[in-house]
C-alpha cells in the first residue's frame, strides 16, 4: 500500500480524496444516497472536465499550459444554447460533433501559435482566453439564452441508471485511454520530460506538443457540452471562473508545472478533492468567502508534499 | 562507402565554424575524427545529425544498394536517423522520468503509430542491453535511477536498436565506465561486418588507437589531413592538429611586459574534488601571475573556475593574505574579498542587454557614486571615462544601449566593471570567445599591465594559442582533474595539445 503510494505523484490527491469522501458523508449521510448521485455528479462533470483538459498542455512540458479552457467551455455551451437549438439543429449527432471540433480547432490553433510561432504558452492562450471570452459576449447579445433537449437533461440527470456526469468524465477518460494504446502517450510523457533528448532521438515534438493543447481543446468541448447541459443557459462568464480552479485541480493532483509527471487520473482526484472541499464547507456552515483561502493553502501543502515525494523516490534509487 | 561529405562549410554571423571539410567514410570501418577545441567537429557532427544546415558542400550516404545519394534534406535529427544516421553525444540525452525500456525505444515511434509490439520492444532491449552491460538491468526502472554510464548504455542501446548504417560517438565514451566502454567497441566490431561505420569523437588516443581504422583531422574549421591506423602515430597527428598557428598577426606580435611573479600567494585551493572520481586539486595563484586554464571543452576547467569564484561547500578555496586565510562562501563573498570574475557567456550571465553601457559599467560598484546619499551620474561617468580610456573601449555616448557596442567592447565594459572594484584577483572565463583580434590585444596588453601591477590573473581560454603567448603557468584539464601544470619555458602548441591527449610532450 505505501509502496503504491510512493510510486504516483497523486498519492496526497487519493489520500485526501478518500478522506474528504468519509467526512463528506458523515457531515452529511444524505450526500452517500444514490439518489443523489446523478445531481453530484452532473454539477461535478463540468468542473472535473475543465481541469482534466487543462492537463495535457501542462505535460508537455516547456512551460505549457492552456488558460483559455474555462473560455472555450463557455463558447462552446453558448453555440449550443443559442445557435444550434434555436436553429432546430439539437439532436445529437449534431451537437456532439459541433462541440468536438471547435474544441479540438482552438486547442490546435493555441498549439500551432505556441510551437511553430514561439509564443510563450501563457500569452498566446491569455490571448486565446479574451478572443473566446468576447466571443461568447458578442454571441450572448444582451439577453441569457436558453435552451436544452431530451437528451442534455438525460446528461444532466442519468441515462437509466447511469448518471449523465459519469458518462462524459467516462468519454474523456476513455479518449485517453485509447491514446496511452498508441505510441502517443508515451511520446507526450517524453516531451514532456526532457524535450531535448526526445528531439535529438528523433521525437516530431512539434507535432506532440500541438496533439496536446488539441487533446486539451477537445476535452474542453465535451466539458462545455457538460456544462450547458446542466446550465440549460448560455452567459459570458460562466465557465471564466473555472481557469485558475482547474489549474489548482491539476497542481493538487501531482502533476508537475515543468511537465515532468503527471497524469490525468491524478487531476481527477484533484478535481474530486477540491468538489469535496466546497461541499463540506457548506455543509459546515463556512462561509463561501473561506474557499479560496483554504483551496490555496491546501494547494501549497500538495505541492510540497509531492515534489517532496518524487524527490524521496529519487534519493532511495540512487 | 557509406558517407561522404565534401566541402561542408557553416559559419555563425562572423565566426566561421567549419570551413572545408572533406571526408569519406567506409561502411564498416570505424573512423576517428580529430582536433583540439573550435576545429569544427561538433559542428560536423551537428550537420550530420540534422541539427544545423550546412552553408555550403554536400552530405552523401550510401543507398541500400551501395550507391551514394545526396542528402540535402537532414532538417532535423529525425530525417538524419530516417537516413541512418544516428549519434550518441558526450552530454547523456536520456528521460529521466521515463523508464529504461521506453528510453531505448525514444524516438522509434512515429506520433501514433508503434515501431514494434511491446513484447517484441522488451526482448529486443533485453538483447542489446545484454551486449551492452555485465549485469541484469530493471528495464522499468526510471532512467534518473541509474549511475551515469549506465543512463549513457542507454542512449547506447537507442541508436544500436534502430540499426543505423552510420554510427556516431560524439565523445560519447566519456561518460561509460570502463567494462561498458569496452562492451560497447565489442558491439561496434560485431556490426562492422553488416556495413555499419562509426564515426568516433574521443579525447583518448588510446581508445582511437584501439578501434579507429582511420582517422581525419580537423583544423581550425578544415580537414587537413586522413591517416591510416598504422600511419597515425601520436606525434603525427599532434602535428596536424596543431600546425602553424593560427593567431592571425604572427608569433611575437603581442610584446609582453617582462615580469617577475612574487611568491605571494593569493589564493590557495587545498584537494578541491571537482566531480565524483575526479583525483582532487590543490593549487596556489599567486600574486602578478597569469595562469590559463586549458583543455577539451568540458574536462573540469570550467567547474575549476567556478569554485574559485563561488566557494564549495567544504571550504576548500581559501584567499589569502597578509592576515590570514578565509574560505570564500559565495560569490558575493569573493567579491568582497577582492576578487572579479568575467563570465564566459556574455548575453546571459553578465550583460544587461536593456541597459545602457553607463548602467553596465556601474553594475557592481554604485555605491561608488553616491553623492549625500544619492547617485551622482556626472561621478559615474567621470570613472566610466577613465576606464574606457584605459581599456580603449570605442563608443558613442555613455548612455547608449551596451547592445550598440561590438562583442569586444561589450567585454571590455564587463572587464572595466571589475577593475572599478580594483580587484587583487581577476578570474576570467574565456573573455575573448568571438571577438575581433583588436579587441583581443587590448585584452590582452590590459592583462598584462595587471599583472605587473601584481594582479594575480586567472583565465580559462578554449585557445592554444592564447596560452602560448600569454600565461606565466597553464593547468590542463583532463577528466576532471589537473593532468598536467605546464610553465611557461615548456609551452608550445604542440605541447598543450599532445597535454589536451593525455600524451607526454614531445621533446
Amino acid at each position: 500500500m505505501i509502496r503504491f503510494l510512493r510510486s504516483r505523484p497523486y498519492a496526497f490527491a487519493l489520500v485526501l480524496f478518500v478522506l474528504l469522501l468519509i467526512a463528506n458523508i458523515i457531515a452529511q449521510p444524505r450526500f452517500a444516497s444514490p439518489s443523489n448521485w446523478a445531481e453530484t455528479l452532473a454539477i461535478f462533470a463540468p468542473f472535473a472536465i475543465a481541469a482534466l483538459a487543462s492537463t495535457p498542455a501542462i505535460m508537455s512540458g516547456g512551460g505549457g499550459i492552456d488558460i483559455s479552457i474555462g473560455p472555450l467551455m463557455t463558447v462552446v455551451d453558448m453555440i449550443i444554447v443559442a445557435v444550434l437549438l434555436p436553429h432546430g439543429l439539437g439532436a445529437p449527432w449534431v451537437v456532439v460533433p459541433v462541440c468536438l471540433v471547435l474544441g479540438a480547432a482552438v486547442g490546435a490553433l493555441n498549439g500551432t501559435l505556441v510551437t511553430l510561432l514561439r509564443f510563450q504558452p501563457v500569452v498566446a492562450t491569455l490571448c486565446m482566453n479574451f478572443i473566446l471570452t468576447g466571443l461568447a459576449t458578442q454571441i450572448e447579445g444582451g439577453s441569457t439564452p436558453q435552451g436544452s433537449a431530451w437528451w442534455t437533461d438525460d446528461l444532466a440527470g442519468s441515462f437509466g441508471p447511469v448518471p449523465g456526469g459519469l458518462i462524459s468524465i467516462a468519454v474523456v477518460l476513455a479518449i485517453w485511454f485509447a491514446l496511452s494504446r498508441t505510441a502517443y502517450l508515451r511520446n507526450l510523457y517524453a516531451t514532456g520530460g526532457d524535450d531535448a533528448a526526445a528531439f535529438s532521438a528523433g521525437v516530431d515534438v512539434t507535432r506532440v506538443r500541438i496533439l496536446a493543447y488539441t487533446t486539451g481543446g477537445l476535452f474542453a468541448g465535451i466539458g462545455g457540452l457538460a456544462l450547458m447541459s446542466v446550465l440549460m443557459e448560455g452567459e459570458a462568464s460562466d465557465a471564466t471562473m473555472y481557469t485558475l480552479v482547474a489549474l489548482a485541480a491539476v497542481a493538487l493532483g501531482g502533476t508537475a508545472f515543468t511537465g515532468r509527471r503527471g497524469s490525468l487520473i491524478g487531476t481527477l482526484f484533484g478535481a474530486g478533492c477540491m468538489y469535496l472541499i466546497t461541499n463540506l464547507l457548506s455543509a459546515a456552515r463556512v462561509p463561501d468567502t473561506w474557499t479560496d483561502a483554504i483551496y490555496g493553502g491546501l494547494l501549497v501543502v500538495a505541492v510540497i508534499f509531492s515534489a517532496g515525494l518524487a524527490n524521496a523516490t529519487q534519493a532511495r534509487t540512487t | 562507402m557509406a558517407l561522404s561529405v565534401a566541402g561542408l562549410a557553416k559559419s555563425f554571423g562572423p565566426t566561421v565554424a567549419l570551413r572545408s571539410c572533406t571526408a569519406e567514410f567506409r561502411a564498416g570501418e570505424v573512423h576517428a575524427i580529430m582536433g583540439e577545441n573550435g576545429s569544427g567537429k561538433s559542428t560536423l557532427v551537428k550537420i550530420l545529425t540534422g541539427v544545423y544546415r550546412p552553408d555550403a558542400g554536400t552530405v552523401a550516404i550510401a543507398d541500400g544498394a551501395g550507391s551514394l545519394v545526396a542528402m540535402p534534406g537532414l532538417r532535423n535529427p529525425g530525417a538524419a536517423i530516417r537516413a541512418g544516421i544516428m549519434a550518441v553525444f558526450q552530454e547523456v540525452l536520456v528521460v529521466g522520468s521515463r523508464s529504461v525500456l521506453e528510453n531505448a525505444w525514444l524516438g522509434a515511434d512515429t506520433v501514433f503509430g508503434r515501431r514494434a509490439p511491446d513484447a517484441e520492444k522488451r526482448a529486443r532491449a533485453g538483447e542489446v542491453f545484454a551486449e551492452l552491460l555485465d549485469a541484469r538491468i530493471d528495464l522499468d526502472a526510471p532512467a534518473a535511477s541509474l549511475p551515469l554510464s549506465r543512463q549513457q548504455a542507454c542512449a547506447i542501446a537507442r541508436v544500436l536498436l534502430r540499426e543505423p548504417r552510420v554510427l556516431i560517438l560524439d565523445e560519447a565514451t566519456s561518460a561509460l565506465d570502463v567494462a561498458t566502454r569496452d562492451r560497447v567497441f565489442a558491439a561496434i566490431a560485431r556490426r562492422r561486418s553488416s556495413g555499419m561505420s562509426t564515426l568516433f569523437i574521443s579525447h583518448r588516443m588510446d581508445e582511437i588507437g584501439e578501434i579507429a581504422d582511420r582517422v581525419t583531422v580537423l583544423r581550425s574549421g578544415a580537414s587537413v589531413g586522413t591517416l591510416d591506423r598504422d600511419q597515425a602515430t601520436p606525434a603525427k597527428l599532434v602535428t596536424l592538429m596543431t600546425g602553424a598557428p593560427n593567431l592571425a598577426g604572427g608569433k611575437g606580435a603581442h610584446q609582453r611586459i617582462e615580469r617577475a611573479a612574487s611568491a605571494e600567494c593569493v589564493l590557495r585551493v587545498r584537494d578541491l574534488t571537482l566531480r565524483p572520481g575526479g583525483a582532487p586539486v590543490s593549487f596556489e595563484l599567486r600574486a602578478g601571475e597569469v595562469v590559463g586554464l586549458a583543455g577539451l571543452e568540458g574536462h573540469g576547467q570550467d567547474e575549476f573556475l567556478r569554485a574559485l569564484w563561488e566557494g564549495d561547500p567544504g571550504g576548500r578555496v581559501l584567499r589569502v593574505s597578509g592576515t590570514g586565510q578565509a574560505p570564500i562562501r559565495s560569490a558575493r563573498h569573493a567579491a568582497g574579498l577582492g576578487i572579479g570574475y568575467v563570465p564566459r557567456d556574455r548575453r546571459s550571465e553578465s550583460l544587461f542587454a536593456p541597459l545602457s553601457i553607463l548602467e553596465n559599467f556601474g553594475a557592481v560598484t554604485s555605491g561608488d557614486d553616491r553623492r549625500f546619499g544619492l547617485l551622482s551620474q556626472a561621478a559615474r561617468r567621470a570613472r566610466l571615462s577613465r576606464y574606457a580610456a584605459r581599456l580603449g573601449v570605442r563608443m558613442g555616448k555613455p548612455t547608449d544601449l551596451i547592445t550598440t557596442l561590438s562583442g569586444g567592447n561589450q567585454q571590455k565594459v564587463i572587464i572595466a566593471r571589475w577593475l572599478a572594484r580594483e580587484p587583487r584577483i581577476l578570474l576570467l572565463n574565456d573573455p575573448t570567445r568571438g571577438i575581433d583580434l583588436g579587441a583581443k590585444r587590448d585584452i590582452y596588453a590590459l592583462l598584462d599591465q595587471l599583472a605587473a601591477e601584481g594582479v594575480a590573473v586567472m583565465m580559462l581560454s578554449t585557445e592554444v594559442d592564447e596560452h602560448v603567448e600569454l600565461m606565466d603557468r597553464v593547468l590542463v584539464f583532463r577528466e576532471g582533474t589537473v593532468g598536467a601544470v605546464m610553465e611557461r619555458a615548456r609551452l608550445s602548441r604542440a605541447a598543450l595539445v599532445s597535454a589536451y591527449f593525455g600524451q607526454e610532450v614531445p621533446a
